[in-house]
């Protein structure tokens, strides 16, 4: 018999919406922390406050965090990336956020880095995209 | 009977935006000399408010509102941000105010749903 039945095609899947993300995906503040804080000593270490150069640093460091949050793998997730550099003179500063999300989801790291001359905040906010 | 909304009711409207955020400073900080023990409770109050508003637009986003008050003594204060999102619905919207005594910063991340 040249006949050979053809396996019967296993019918297509149903939909499935990704409303959550896999645990192996969710944002993991612990990691995204020590992330920023690798990013921070590489681009500021015995660097002293210049206000010239201050502009383009603050540009590359938050580039380079978002940069490498996207090699990080985290599917379906948006990115913002906020960073602060001021000269040390001994003022006060308070920085502070709020957000309006799906705390489920969503989640945020932060990080900061001193010396003698500068300051700089840095703050990572993952957002699901549904 | 039509459903649809438009394109300005659920977009992110800078305009619209940049005013909470100008009402929200003006009401908790408004003429106010810096103070270090009310610092914690202005940036929680310009925040809240903001978020106050922007979530009786009742549009489709999530908000992040973040909010950096900066005494001035001569001091410079840079902020950065890079995002990785949509950009034809998401946007972002930031404020500088000052006063006397205080530079006060705040940014306002809207991400579509």
């Amino acid at each position: 018999m040249a006949d050979v039945e053809v396996a019967e095609q296993p019918p297509p899947p149903s939909n499935t919406y990704v409303i959550r993300p896999n645990f192996q995906h969710k944002f993991r503040p612990v990691i995204v922390k020590e992330c920023i804080h690798t990013v921070l000593n590489e681009h500021l270490d015995g660097k002293s406050y210049d206000a010239e150069e201050i502009m383009d640093w603050t540009k590359n460091i938050a580039d380079d965090i978002k940069k490498r949050l996207k090699d990080m793998g985290y599917e379906r997730y948006k990115f913002i990336v906020q960073v602060a550099i001021g000269e040390q003179r001994g003022e006060g500063v308070k920085m502070g956020a709020r957000c309006f999300w799906d705390s489920d989801t969503d989640n945020y790291a932060q990080d900061i880095y001193m010396n003698d001359s500068l300051f700089c905040v840095a703050a990572a906010f993952g957002v699901f995209y549904y | 009977m039509d459903d649809f909304q438009s394109a300005e009711e659920t977009a992110f409207v800078v305009d619209e935006v940049t005013n909470i955020i100008k009402e929200a400073i003006e009401g908790a900080i408004g003429g106010n000399a810096y103070q270090h023990n009310k610092v914690n409770q202005w940036t929680s109050n310009v925040v809240e408010q903001c978020l106050n508003q922007l979530t009786k637009l009742g549009k489709p986003f999530k908000y992040i509102v973040t909010c950096v008050i900066m005494q001035k003594n001569g001091a410079g204060l840079h902020t950065a941000s890079s995002c990785f999102w949509d950009n034809q619905t998401d946007g972002s919207c930031t404020v500088r105010w000052e006063n006397k005594t205080m530079y006060c910063i705040v940014s306002v991340f809207g991400l579509a749903i």
